[in-house]
């Protein structure tokens, strides 16, 4: 059995509804001793079928153990004594009274005296005891002193922020740049206008926090992680640099829930639990609670952003001019991305510039940049066609470069009945006024980072005819495991039944973090070739046992064997003996030959329902395509479309951290007063998955944490500008904002 | 949510036998009025009582501050109810205390003494796991499942007391559980193919 040097394959995908194929040919060369690759043309048996998640009915039945969940005779529950105070330096610190309350088991302090303290929920101190009960009492004890400084939450006032006129536009002067400012006044229709968004938190739903044990200088952790490895690496050097003789760290991470971007890092309550742990000499708990959560685990910044631009009188934009200030904490960026593929002829220029606050800092979430930045531009181009008096679909068909997208616009137009919802008129002097818009998406690491690292997988086939795919990388809800489990029941033949597949222990192979996208495209290639690994070693074993040359044993449909000699797949794995088939597959790198793509495209269609009275808007129903390069768990991959779609609605509608000026502290860090989506808010959704043969492996996959969550706030937002006929240009779209854009209107 | 009003110490039963107790000693009632024994005093410190939970009586050790969220996860290692907010605005520690959906957080473990109640747990303790968590997995009602069991329990009380509920009707039972992965609609087709009587399957 040996690889192919040279195979030619098909890339693409078949025609869409009413449209034509883009399949084209490539010749790549598979890596020495890695499978043929899959493409355009394979038929498949279990990939792209619905199969239930292969942890469901662990998560279902409340069985499944997160972080959260994880106990131990003995162990002691802890907590972290917050600064109270946006901006300072830690004076004095008494912990003697706290570790002597009852039930107290250790006390370390997190800061040394004069420390910075950077922003309200700054990790002072942290305390382990027998109960929460008894470590809120101990904290209660311990007395933190501070030197106060003068602190500053707002961003409208913070250094380098730029001015603003009374209505909040950006009033800074745009720096020279003599083209662009040419190419402006050619223009036929020119716009200028500035949009502005807020800060989110990720809130998840399991905290972040951890359960550690040491046996000696051995650490034992389990972690609320999107990072198994990385915060293995994380928290060994963190405990050394604290004075502790590391010996090995193992780090557990099977269920988590949810991280959506915040949970790369072990942080101070990752750090903190080892310290405790390490001098109570019991295992310890520590969970944040909802406020901290909230407060002190990352956010996704809110941004100001201002665009220019002009079209000609064919509709094409010929300038563009884009800056951007975003929202960081007392560190962190607040980068924004804006789509790119509208403006390849124009003369065009973006900037960027953070401003700080005394405040957590952001950290990536789903798709860092990318909504925010949707949300303006699309929103401007929108306001852009108006004024050129074109149809914003035909407007995106004029300019969007990218082929597969403009397949996709006219799809997803004919799905959605686009024509007929512009068409369609309000009636003078109604309340309820309907609108619909679009959006594109785009994100752009296909093929991109993570995928190149050298990360394995483990593939076992046990005498009694199970099979196990092994990785150490997390599956923090997307799905993971059963993508696994598919991509080996796929190469094997066999049923999804019979493999168990596993994720988050650091004792199996590395993986990467559940990051940009890449986990899966990281690691499906590497599920397949440890399973075709597995595969070649069982048909050795059965071409031995019928007597047959191994060329011509093959391994398919459940049956193992060659012309009639043919075993059945149990019968088959019996042969194998008490030691199982153990293999280990890896990540080859990518083909040399150019793939049909490099980053992943998207639209999405909404409809708004807009209350004149009240100024509440709701999202009525949303249609979504997305490509995910070959679709492998077709059911779970739609999950999170959807899941995407839901998200988004929450951040263009309702997600919004308040900061009180004076205290410097969150207002509404809990989830009474920031409102996330609920099931009442929950529009008809509904999602299509292009299935694109990429070509960049021999699997072609591609992940679907950010892809989908880009465009679904600028489509609610461009749907609302077609309700009411102004733009409502500051994320979440609150009822106040409606009810001013429509006074505007009058006025 | 029910808050017991004939057993346990709630707060409501607490204030209405001193109300008693208090017009009896300004004699104003007959004495026919047994006057109802001074309720048992508990707290600070720790004690142990008995939870009716999944049919079984089970014992487990609480101050009086201990909600019965931290007595079932902590004391009797019921994890399926998780803590999410810890103050009753998500959901996600749902039980059912005499067939009536409440949030654990928000309900002190001793209110919950004589009390009936109901933990995900019960729903997988047969061969065959009841046809509701069987048509979660169908239907993929989760993503990291963390509000998973919780919403379960909401979506079990509904149908409890539905039948066949209509969409207004699951909306309205599901709107005290958050999810932050978005499997809201994923969770009503669970409701309504478990209505149908549908169950689950697949490969």
């Amino acid at each position: 059995m040996s690889t192919p040097r040279d195979v030619e394959i098909t890339v693409g995908y078949p025609a869409l509804p009413g449209l034509e194929d883009r399949l084209e040919k490539r010749t790549v060369k598979p890596a020495e001793g890695d499978a043929a690759p899959w493409d355009a043309t394979t038929k498949f048996t279990t990939i792209g079928t619905d199969v239930d998640r292969v942890d469901g009915l662990q998560k279902a039945s409340g069985r499944a153990k997160y972080t959260y969940d994880i106990t131990f005779p003995g162990m002691l529950q802890a907590m972290i004594l917050r600064a109270p105070i946006a901006k300072g330096k830690l004076k004095g610190l008494e912990l003697d009274e706290a570790s002597r309350m009852p039930g107290i088991g250790a006390v370390v302090a997190l800061k040394d005296l004069g420390a910075k303290v950077r922003f309200v929920g700054d990790a002072i101190a942290a305390v382990a005891g027998t109960t929460l009960n008894h470590v809120r009492d101990a904290i209660e004890k311990i007395r933190a002193e501070y030197d106060l400084e003068e602190h500053n939450v707002d961003y409208v006032v913070a250094t380098d922020a730029p001015l603003l006129s009374a209505t909040g536009q950006i009033e800074e002067p745009w720096a020279e740049a003599a083209e662009l400012e040419a190419a402006l006044k050619e223009a036929k229709v020119t716009h200028e206008a500035t949009y502005r968004t807020e800060v989110q938190t990720h809130s998840s739903l399991e905290t972040h926090g951890g359960v550690a044990r040491w046996n000696g200088n051995d650490l034992e952790i389990w972690l609320s992680t999107q990072a198994t490895f990385g915060c293995r690496g994380e928290l060994a050097q963190a405990c050394k640099a604290k004075g502790i003789d590391v010996g090995t760290v193992t780090l557990h991470a099977e269920f988590v829930g949810g991280g959506f971007g915040s949970k790369f890092s072990a942080g101070i309550e990752g750090l903190a639990v080892c310290l405790l742990a390490h001098a109570a000499k019991v295992p310890v708990k520590l969970m944040l609670d909802r406020f901290e959560e909230h407060t002190t685990t990352g956010n996704r910044p809110g941004c100001l952003m201002q665009a220019r631009a002009g079209v000609d009188a064919d509709g094409r934009i010929v300038a563009w001019d884009w800056r951007s200030f975003g929202h960081a904490g007392f560190t962190g960026s607040g980068g924004v991305s804006v789509p790119n593929y509208y403006t390849a002829d124009a003369k065009k220029r973006t900037a960027h510039k953070d401003l700080n606050i005394d405040a957590d800092p952001p950290r990536p979430m789903r798709a860092p940049g990318h909504p925010q930045g949707w949300f303006g531009a699309e929103l401007f181009l929108d306001e852009l066609a108006t004024k050129a008096g074109i149809d914003p679909l035909q407007f995106r068909l004029k300019n969007d470069r990218e082929a597969i997208r403009l397949d996709q616009w006219r799809f997803g137009a004919a799905k959605f009945g686009w024509d007929a919802a512009r068409a369609r008129k309000n009636e003078a002097g109604a309340r309820f006024l309907t609108g619909s818009g679009l959006a594109s998406a785009r994100w752009g690491n296909l093929g991109g980072a993570g995928r190149g690292t050298p990360h394995g997988i483990t593939c076992r086939i046990h005498q009694d005819g199970t099979v196990e795919t092994r990785s150490g990388a997390q599956d923090i809800g997307v799905g993971t495991k059963t993508m696994m489990a598919i991509v080996t029941a796929e190469e094997l033949g066999i049923p999804v039944a019979r493999i168990t597949a596993m994720t988050g222990h650091t004792t199996d192979p590395s993986g990467p973090a559940s990051g940009g996208s890449t986990l899966t495209p990281s690691i499906a290639s590497a599920v397949r070739h440890a399973a075709f690994l597995a595969k070649q070693t069982l048909v050795e074993i059965v071409a031995k046992h019928i007597g047959v040359p191994l060329s011509e044993v093959h391994c398919a449909g459940g049956k193992v064997g060659s012309g009639t000699a043919q075993l059945r797949w149990a019968d088959a794995c019996k042969l194998i003996g008490p030691n199982p088939i153990d293999e280990r597959g890896k990540r080859h790198p990518n083909y040399a030959e150019k793939p049909f793509h490099a980053s992943q495209c998207g639209a999405q269609f909404a409809e708004v329902k807009v209350d004149t009275w009240t100024g509440l808007v709701e999202v009525t129903r949303m249609f979504g395509i997305q490509d995910c390069g070959l679709v492998l768990a077709k059911k779970q991959a739609e999950s999170q479309v959807l899941g995407a779609m839901i998200q988004g609605v929450s951040y263009a509608l309702h997600e919004q951290r308040i900061m009180d000026k004076r205290s410097g502290r969150m207002l509404n860090g809990d989830f009474l007063r920031y409102k996330i989506t609920g099931v009442r808010d929950l529009p008809r959704l509904e999602c299509h998955m292009h299935s694109i043969a990429n070509g960049h492996d021999s699997v072609g996959a591609a992940g679907l944490g950010e892809p989908p969550s880009v465009a679904t706030a600028a489509a609610i937002g461009n749907a609302v500008f077609h309700a009411i006929g102004v733009p409502v240009r500051h994320l979440p779209i609150t009822p106040d904002k409606v009810l001013a854009a429509l006074a505007s209107k009058k006025g | 949510m029910t808050v017991p009003s004939d057993r346990g110490f709630s707060r409501r039963s607490f204030l209405k036998g001193s109300a008693v107790a208090g017009i009896a000693t300004t004699g104003l009632t007959a004495a026919a009025h047994a006057v109802p024994a001074a309720p048992e005093s508990f707290g600070p410190g720790r004690h142990e009582i008995a939870l009716l939970v999944n049919g079984k009586e089970q014992k487990v050790t609480v101050e009086t501050r201990t909600t019965l969220l931290d007595a079932l996860r902590d004391g009797l290692d019921l994890t399926g109810c998780k803590k999410v907010c810890d103050r009753g605005s998500c959901g996600g520690c749902t039980v059912l205390m005499n067939g009536e959906p409440v949030t654990g957080c928000l309900v002190l473990a001793m209110d919950a003494v004589g009390q009936s109640l109901t933990t995900v747990e019960s729903l997988t303790e047969g061969d065959t796991p009841h046809a509701l968590v069987q048509n979660f997995v169908k239907c993929d009602a989760m993503q990291c499942g963390f509000c998973t069991p919780g919403m379960v329990m909401s979506s079990l009380a509904c149908l409890q007391k539905r039948g066949k509920p209509t969409e207004e009707q699951m909306r309205t039972d599901l709107s005290g559980n958050l999810c932050r992965c978005g499997t809201y609609g994923r969770v009503m087709e669970a409701i309504q193919r478990t209505a149908a009587g549908g169950t689950g399957g697949g490969k």
